[in-house]
């Protein structure tokens, strides 16, 4: 009888733990580092690192969308860097109204997205090499029109997209980045897209066989990856107070190793928000802890290979259960 | 029985069970020294099971191998082939990319102080073809290859090997007639320098050109083995497929409306549907019998748009209907509840819930913008209750279903997105026989219901006792059709091997 209740009690954590996902993670690194570092549990630190993760979050969302549809996206930070200089060039150097510029900038970055979507789905080129290429060709793209020099002089609207308060509290990139998950979070639960997506990335073949538009919905995927890559990217230049053409280098696979940390496969989109997260809580802590910037880099890769080791584990208990 | 110097391989009861399943119980087999043995039977009768025991990729549960004289415990396919057995499998198991005589010498490249000996490859594997009587550059990679020539390099590398035991299962389905005799001529050498062989096939004529001795299996079990010589085609058949039947078919009377479905001369281009045309009335349940690889599924799939027509004409109720792709089927009300359900039918990480609206996800839209959880759930449980799903709830993961309850649920799927023409792949395949019972039942609800209902089994019995009307397709034609009245097995075997 004892037994049989502890077996219970085993099962409800798993489960509890299970849905938890990344949260989990979140959860015992905070618990952890109130205890070793006075700084760390305060609402202005907490917000600190919800305010660098924007852009990768942001990021991320979109990438969500490709990997559950069972592709991957790799273009996605130069796609970033490339609506950001495109926006900061438009309004500086051609005098476009901001959100004008904001607005080509971001069609354009949606339109780099479909043009993945394509190669992928119609040359049927496997994503990983075709997004690789097109992550080069825009690379390219973003050093011929800034010449590889920083786009300066922006003005003080843009640049409140990535520095302003509101409320003297709130940064104005986290709102955007919460609205950006509340639309994702329902376009994947409550949308035929959403559900298209998953179809996809679980079966493609029973997806067509049941009469959805698998090419329209790996096309359209791709898109919404290259407009919230775009949207980022506009977010990025306005915390950077510029358009660098260096800046989204590393973010397309910050933004993957947010989304596989988080687990988003388990079909919620705030579980990529949870992965976004867990490397800033990470990033915060071993800042606060003092660890060297070159160690933090190691620690990061080994979150990811663990993180996606833990789901591994998990899957494989589950399943034999 | 008994071991006799003659025999080089004895099988002794041996039983082989899946979940769920027993695949092979007490089977006995033997082989003589220098005959080429046909073993046949129905599809799902056990052959395939008995060759990959012999092959090493699946392990007996019970019983005795006596391979040469000696007992022996097949742990591998590496064990198998170190022992002296070849086998020959339906699929090809050869890399597109290297030449014919790195396939052919795979694994075992001649070699000496560990460097590769190209040359020595070259010739040996030159050496063989010749002998063999065949025609194929060596030095050419293997995807220049015609499919055909592609299963003879697989045949002249299980020769390489000096097997004591060639295995080929289904070996003459991709060649063509002047390919298959150059086969033929391969096997009489083989037998002929006294290799024993094992020849799989349906095609029974081919069994009187190249086998000695017969042996046949059903349902797992071992019938008996005869003289070539002494056997007519039809005794063959009977043997094949003879049991009493017993009635686990639940009776219909259902009133056969008009026609509703009408195909016209469909072909794909790729030779697998050559030029089909049937019709289908409204409450008949139509049957499509024929071997695996007589276009029956090609048929259906061509129907369904899942894969490109390159002539043929679609009728539903007398009017044309263009069909291009699944969804036009589906709008145009026809379902297809597949052969796979696993691979084509479900999504298994999914819900019970999702599987079930994911053809009619419109149906769920509030405002056509957005889902309605509430609906979705009340449309599962609507379904999982009239085709009594055994599930805990319509949340659970379709992986953890058995068999006959994944198909119910593809079959709620077609249900609920109100399809009128339903096609049937293998609808009972690998499913026990309670749940087989249940789904005839359902079948008999869609007619009853003045649906059309089309089923494609190779299960001989399963056509016979569900169908009102059997369609027997052979090489991409339909070779013959049998109404109830007329339906006997022998019939149907006979048309199914092209009359």
């Amino acid at each position: 009888m004892k037994n049989k209740r502890d077996g219970n009690m085993k099962s409800k954590i798993y489960s509890v733990a299970n849905s938890m996902g990344a949260w989990l993670i979140i959860l015992i690194l905070i618990v952890i580092m109130s205890f070793i570092n006075s700084k760390f549990l305060s609402v202005s630190n907490f917000i600190n690192v919800f305010r660098q993760v924007c852009v990768v979050g942001i990021c991320a969302l979109g990438v969500s969308f490709v990997v559950l549809g069972g592709e991957i996206d790799l273009s996605s930070g130069m796609g970033a860097t490339f609506a950001g200089c495109n926006a900061a060039l438009l309004i500086t150097k051609c005098n476009v109204p901001m959100w004008i510029a904001i607005l080509i900038a971001v069609a354009v970055g949606a339109l780099v997205g479909a043009f993945s979507g394509f190669i992928v789905t119609y040359w049927r080129i496997p994503s990983f090499i075709g997004t690789l290429g097109v992550q080069y060709i825009v690379q390219g793209l973003v050093l011929i029109t800034t010449n590889s020099m920083p786009v300066t002089n922006l003005p003080d609207g843009f640049l409140f997209l990535g520095r302003g308060y509101i409320a003297n509290i709130i940064p104005v990139p986290v709102i955007i980045m919460i609205i950006f998950f509340g639309v994702g979070a329902f376009l994947l639960k409550y949308t035929p897209f959403g559900r298209s997506v998953i179809a996809v990335g679980e079966n493609a073949e029973a997806a067509s066989l049941s009469g959805l538009k698998v090419n329209l919905t790996k096309m359209l995927m791709f898109t919404l990856g290259g407009l919230c890559a775009a949207c980022a990217g506009i977010v990025m230049t306005a915390r950077l107070s510029s358009g660098q053409p260096s800046s989204g280098a590393d973010l397309g696979l910050q933004a993957l190793a947010a989304v596989y940390i988080g687990g988003t496969f388990k079909g919620s989109m705030f579980n990529t928000l949870a992965g976004a997260l867990v490397w800033g809580f990470i990033n915060n802590s071993l800042n606060l802890l003092g660890v060297s910037a070159y160690w933090q880099k190691v620690v990061l890769g080994a979150i990811i290979i663990l993180a996606v080791l833990l789901d591994a584990i998990r899957a494989r208990v589950s399943a034999a259960k | 029985m008994g071991i006799t110097a003659e025999n080089i391989l004895e099988l002794k009861k041996i039983n082989k069970s899946f979940p769920g399943v027993k695949a092979l119980s007490d089977v006995d087999l033997e082989l003589r020294k220098g005959e080429v043995l046909a073993l046949v039977g129905e599809n799902g009768a056990g052959k395939s099971t008995l060759m990959k025991i012999l092959s090493g990729a699946y392990k007996k549960d019970s019983g005795s191998i006596i391979f040469d004289g000696q007992e022996v415990d097949i742990q591998s396919p590496i064990h198998s082939e170190e022992l002296g057995i070849a086998i020959i499998y339906q699929e090809l198991n050869l890399i597109q990319r290297v030449s014919v005589a790195e396939n052919i010498y795979l694994g075992r490249y001649p070699k000496k102080n560990g460097i590769v000996q190209w040359q020595k490859m070259y010739s040996d594997s030159e050496k063989l073809i010749r002998e063999l009587g065949l025609d194929i550059n060596v030095k050419s990679m293997l995807r220049e290859l015609s499919l055909a020539q592609q299963q003879l390099v697989e045949i002249v590398k299980a020769v390489s090997t000096n097997a004591k035991v060639v295995i080929m299962d289904e070996p003459t389905s991709s060649l063509s007639q002047s390919e298959t005799e150059i086969l033929f001529g391969i096997i009489k050498k083989l037998r002929s320098k006294g290799t024993s062989i094992i020849f799989i096939t349906h095609r029974l004529d081919e069994i009187y050109e190249v086998c000695d001795r017969m042996s046949i299996l059903r349902d797992g079990c071992y019938i008996g083995s005869r003289e070539v010589k002494d056997i007519s085609k039809n005794e063959m058949i009977e043997m094949m497929i003879g049991r009493k039947l017993t009635n686990q078919y639940p009776v219909r009377d259902t009133q056969i409306g008009e026609v509703v479905f009408e195909v016209r001369h469909l072909a794909d281009g790729d030779n697998k549907v050559k030029d089909v045309s049937f019709q289908a009335h409204a409450g008949e349940v139509l049957g499509f019998a024929g071997l695996v690889g007589a276009g029956r599924t090609e048929t259906m799939r061509l129907i369904f748009g899942a894969d490109k027509k390159t002539s043929g004409e679609i009728l539903i109720h007398g009017k044309q209907t263009v069909i291009n792709n699944p969804r036009d089927a589906i709008k145009n009300g026809i379902g297809f509840v597949t052969e796979n359900r696993k691979e084509e039918g479900l999504f298994l990480r999914s819900s019970v819930k999702v599987n079930t609206v994911m053809v009619s996800l419109k149906k769920i839209l509030k405002k056509g913008l957005y889902f309605d959880f509430k609906k979705e759930k009340e449309y599962a449980e609507e379904y999982v209750k009239l085709l009594q799903v055994a599930t805990p709830s319509v949340n659970q993961r379709v992986m953890f279903l058995s068999g006959g309850n994944q198909q119910k649920v593809v079959l709620a799927k077609w249900l609920l997105s109100d399809s009128d023409i339903i096609i049937f792949d293998e609808p009972t395949r690998g499913i026990d026989v309670g749940a087989k019972c249940e789904i005839y039942e359902i079948i008999n609800q869609l007619v009853a219901n003045g649906k059309v209902v089309i089923v494609v089994s190779s299960d001989m019995e399963e056509v016979m006792g569900v169908c009102d009307r059997i369609i027997v397709m052979h090489e991409g034609v339909i070779s013959g059709e049998v109404s109830k009245e007329n339906i006997s097995q022998s019939i149907i075997g006979r048309l199914s091997v092209g009359g």
